[in-house]
């Protein structure tokens, strides 16, 4: 026994030492460099500019086509080919993230070449092991700045080395989540595949999906779903969403699992057969499989995936239909002869959508944004309040808007997020000008995500509120039964009007609810 | 029963730069708490410490491990001196979050080292001295066995957990006193300092467990200070009696705990750390000084304390007087320690200006008890007249902890009025510390001399209200319990606390 802990003892200082060595062609990658070599050309784009997401984490890459809340492009798709664990670039980035197998062999890296990192993928896997072998398992690793983050998942390894200042909990969450992505790849019969041959090499299997998980990973700085568990919807008239929601509830009725409409990430309407429940993770990872494949958008599609949340073990079939660059629908059924009739539900869909102008209207609304700061009502205000009315171009607000938008909303407010707990659901206000850089939105986004890990920690949480002012912000967060509410204010914000300002904020969603939520036929019956 | 329990707390000591070679590991540990521990499995702590040091200088040079969680045990490091490291391994209670705080943790792995260097000196210079190892095992089984018998209670170790998350290791308690006493002490200072001759000494003054005065460096300060509090004054010389003071053991029974082992190692490590002979006080190879051994100093008829600690002159009765290692000038001192009812004195004397050796140390004690006497009664009427008792900082409706980083100086509620909180509070409280711990370290990796400004208010699940306020150097932590619910109750309680006892150093807006 003895002799066995000093021999793995000896085994994790090898292959740590190999891994630090600074010569690219350590041993234990340099059987790889070859192949890695050979192919790099054809996945990586050359087009990056050096020192990105480097240090300062400048360049926030920005989907043009899939994400509306921002204002530059992102290169989808995996970069840094070239990196592996001996380049300084790639020591220096800011947050890697590694899937490997329980035998070491790499799966998925964010940066740099996966082959060529056979090496430091065999130490992460013998600090796994090594702790496992004392009969625990590690879950966090802290060194200055950095943290490294473990998530055993039977035969699956994943890791995250991060210096962003994100709480272990939310790190730990979007390691889940890329798990989930693979399993909406792939289910969980991967597993047998380890139980058939421990050295399995599951990279041909993933094959050409290196882009969803690029864009997974790139939504973990702007989307809140990844962290809210929450979905939010395309802000839409009662009377439009209704029209969506009531031909979904038709073709649903026809042995269709789930009939989903989406806009970019966002909803407009879902359906789904009786009992059957979609839990927002689930949305958030189907909607970035289909967003992120190019292919999805050239053509009807059939596809199979799986719900890691619904049941991680099965496959469905997705029929998976644009409607226009942003409008999609997905419809979702078990049985795997369906296409035919399915494209019949989408036909019969999209001549009422159609019919309906929702097409249309979900083109004003993406025109229009959602809830902007500015447009809080007067504390005063009472009485029912539209969405509409602040965004109609006849009222002319965005002059107003204009002149107003270097302050933000009154009392210095800047954004909020709002979610609603039974509904499952949240609303994110727009981002003001004073929050106008990806850079900024990046920023709030993690301020957001530290206060949400603080609000719900698993030992002493949920807390009640919770105020919060350093050198970027005052951040109010108020949890309820029924909703939760964070707010960002200007950092000189006076704290009494601040609390006045969410009450009102959350009087204004009340307001307009049956616009910016998808209320009734909720899917979820928990 | 043992095994199990004894596992639940491991400390090692272990140098990078030692047992590089195949079959030498064991060459690395400098230290292995518990001894009896199968060499195989201290070798596996080590080696995991060892691996993830290197692993994380890939991506963070700078900094290297701090600390890894594991789902059952966390392990905190710390660098003591270039490359002797420092590893506490703690095992988690059954529901797995852990009840302390990182730092907190690492201010006692901070903490030994620096009492080892102040009077050993560093553990690299005793290596050199004797490459074999045995130098520096020998004296640091000794002194850190003598350190962790302060943490037992029974045969249980505790170490600080959520329960002391209103107190700050590694910090200095001072009394607060009124402008005529200050003049009083100065003047007493002057006079101790001076009784020397023209030698350049330095003084360190408790009234009960806290400072009065110090001519010293701050880190020198809070070392001397530390060990005043664990072996010097009153209340630790007549041990067993309570105290409040955070350095020496509470009671609480939720503190992490461990079986403490105090039998003999077995007969390999016992050669090993040389223990053998430790518990006999005699050593056949080296004489180990034990500076932190309980029950050792004792009063004298003059008024100085006495030990034997440090041996006796040779071929006399006359115990030799102690010394220290300042950490601010490198120089070595003798250590004076004079007490009169509650008032602790402490002077240090540079060895080298005393030519004569312990004939000259007495000839300057003589001198303090001619010159200083009257002063030193009147003093402590002085101090003792004003003194308000152990509750003295107490503030009625608050418990609270208020940290001068710059000049480690800590002011909390006394203990006995923090345990009247709910442990759901003192819960929250732990956390909320942690993320401040995180938020200064962050501000501290960014390098700019930019001090945190932080404020953070949390209404808990208990509806007690946990507040945390960082700036200019300063912290200040609270927990209102029964309190009204709005925010702006909170930070009215905040405002009134700073404006009445931190000179408005905590008011916001």
């Amino acid at each position: 026994m003895n002799d066995d802990e000093t021999e793995s003892e000896g085994e994790i200082r090898a292959s740590v030492e190999l891994a630090s060595e600074d010569a690219p062609s350590s041993p234990g990658s340099s059987g790889y460099i070859g192949e890695g070599g050979s192919t790099s050309a054809t996945t990586g784009s050359q087009f990056e500019i050096e020192h990105e997401e480097i240090e300062e984490d400048t360049t926030i890459a920005m989907d043009r086509i899939s994400i509306s809340d921002s204002h530059t492009s992102w290169i989808a798709g995996k970069r840094h080919f070239d990196e592996d664990d001996g380049s300084i670039s790639w020591r220096k980035r800011k947050k890697h993230f590694f899937v490997l197998s329980h035998s070491g062999k790499p799966i998925y890296s964010r940066y740099g070449d996966e082959h060529r990192l056979a090496g430091f993928s065999a130490t992460l896997q013998a600090i796994i092991s090594f702790v496992e072998n004392g009969g625990d398992s590690v879950k966090l690793v802290k060194a200055g700045r950095h943290q490294v983050i473990f998530l055993v998942k039977g035969p699956i390894y994943l890791v995250c080395i991060s210096s962003t200042e994100e709480p272990y909990e939310s790190l730990r969450g979007q390691l889940e989540l890329i798990y989930g992505q693979m399993l909406v790849i792939l289910t969980k019969s991967i597993n047998r595949c380890f139980e058939k041959n421990p050295k399995f090499d599951m990279t041909p299997l993933l094959g050409g999906t290196e882009i969803v998980f690029s864009s997974l990973i790139h939504s973990f700085s702007w989307n809140p779903a990844t962290f809210l568990h929450a979905y939010t919807c395309l802000p839409l008239a009662y009377a439009t969403r209704q029209a969506a929601g009531a031909i979904l509830q038709d073709v649903a009725d026809s042995g269709v699992l789930f009939a989903i409409l989406m806009c970019r990430h966002k909803v407009i309407s879902l359906v789904g057969a009786q009992k059957a429940s979609l839990h927002p993770d689930d949305m958030l990872l189907l909607a970035n499989f289909v967003m992120s494949s190019e292919s999805f958008r050239t053509s009807e599609s059939f596809s199979p995936i799986c719900l890691p949340r619904y049941n991680p073990s099965a496959f469905l079939y997705a029929y998976i239909h644009y409607f226009d660059a942003d409008t999609y629908l997905m419809l979702l059924t078990t049985n795997s002869d369906a296409f035919y009739h399915l494209k019949d539900c989408r036909i019969r869909v999209e001549n009422v959508l159609l019919k309906s102008c929702v097409l249309s209207e979900v083109q004003r609304s993406l025109l229009n944004g959602g809830m902007h700061v500015e447009d809080l009502p007067p504390i005063s205000h009472s009485g029912s309040s539209h969405l509409g009315q602040h965004m109609l171009p006849s009222d002319s607000p965005d002059r107003f808007r204009e002149a107003n938008s270097g302050i933000g909303g009154p009392a210095g407010l800047w954004h909020f997020i709002y979610r609603s707990i039974y509904l499952d659901q949240y609303v994110s206000s727009e981002f003001p000008s004073s929050i106008n850089t990806p850079q900024l939105q990046k920023r709030l986004y993690r301020a957001y995500e530290k206060l949400f890990a603080s609000m719900h920690d698993k030992g002493t949480g949920p807390h009640k509120t919770q105020f919060r002012r350093d050198e970027n912000y005052v951040l109010l967060c108020w949890v309820t039964q029924d909703f939760e509410l964070y707010a960002a204010f200007d950092p000189l914000a006076d704290k009494a009007l601040a609390i006045k300002t969410c009450n009102h904020v959350c009087q204004w969603i009340k307001d307009v609810e049956n616009e910016i939520f998808l209320l009734g036929a909720s899917p979820f019956s928990w | 029963m043992g095994v199990s329990l004894n596992e639940s707390i491991q400390l090692c000591m272990f140098d990078l730069r030692r047992g590089q070679n195949e079959g030498q590991e064991l060459d690395k540990i400098l230290f292995f708490f518990p001894a009896d521990l199968p060499f195989s499995k201290q070798l596996s702590v080590i080696g995991l410490s060892e691996g993830l040091i290197t692993f994380t200088r890939i991506f963070s040079p700078e900094a290297a491990c701090e600390v890894i969680e594991a789902e059952r045990h966390s392990h905190v490091f710390h660098e003591a001196e270039p490359d002797i490291w420092m590893v506490m391994l703690v095992e988690k209670s059954n529901d797995s979050e852990p009840i302390w705080r990182d730092d907190a943790l690492r201010k006692v792995l901070k903490e030994i080292p620096s009492l080892f260097v102040m009077f050993h000196g560093s553990v690299r210079a005793m290596l050199e001295k004797e490459p074999g190892g045995g130098l520096a095992r020998r004296h640091l089984y000794s002194f850190i066995m003598d350190y962790l018998r302060d943490f037992l209670a029974g045969r249980k170790l505790l170490l600080p957990s959520f329960r002391d998350c209103l107190k700050e290791r590694g910090t200095v308690q001072m009394l607060t006193i009124g402008r005529e006493a200050a003049i009083e002490v100065q003047s007493l200072v002057r006079v101790l300092e001076s009784s020397a001759g023209n030698t350049l000494c330095h003084s360190l003054i408790l009234f009960q467990d806290l400072l009065v005065s110090t001519t010293l460096s701050p880190d020198d300060t809070v070392n001397l200070f530390t060990y005043a509090v664990l072996r010097l004054t009153p209340h630790a010389l007549s041990s067993g009696s309570s105290s409040w003071s955070y350095l020496r053991k509470g009671s609480t029974a939720s503190n992490v705990a461990t079986e403490f082992n105090m039998a003999h190692p077995n007969s390999m490590s016992d050669s090993f750390y040389g223990t053998s002979d430790i518990s006999s006080g005699e050593d056949n190879h080296y004489h180990v000084v034990r500076p932190l051994q309980g029950d050792k100093w004792s009063k004298g008829k003059d008024g100085y304390l006495v030990t034997d600690l440090w041996g006796a002159e040779i071929g006399t009765w006359v115990f030799a007087t102690p010394t220290v290692w300042l950490q601010q000038t490198g120089e070595k001192m003798y250590l004076c320690v004079y007490q009169h009812r509650s008032l602790t004195l402490m002077l240090m004397i540079p060895v080298s200006a005393v030519p004569n050796g312990e004939q000259g140390v007495s000839e300057v004690r003589q001198q303090i008890i001619e010159n200083a006497s009257l002063k030193i009664l009147k003093v402590e009427e002085k101090l003792s007249k004003g003194w308000g008792g152990e509750n003295a900082y107490h503030v009625g409706g608050y418990r609270y902890l208020l940290v001068d980083g710059d000049r480690n100086i800590s002011r909390a509620s006394p203990a006995t009025k923090v345990t009247t909180l709910t442990k759901e509070s003192l819960l929250a409280m732990n956390k909320l510390r942690q993320e401040v711990e995180l938020e200064k370290s962050r501000a501290k990796l960014d390098g700019c001399n930019f001090e945190k400004d932080l404020e953070m208010c949390i209404r808990t699940k208990n509806n007690a209200w946990v507040i945390s306020r960082v700036t200019r150097g300063k912290e200040l932590h609270m927990v209102l319990e029964k309190a009204n619910e709005t925010l702006l109750y909170a930070s009215d309680a905040i405002q009134k606390f700073s404006d009445r006892y931190c000179d408005g150093a905590f008011s916001l807006d």
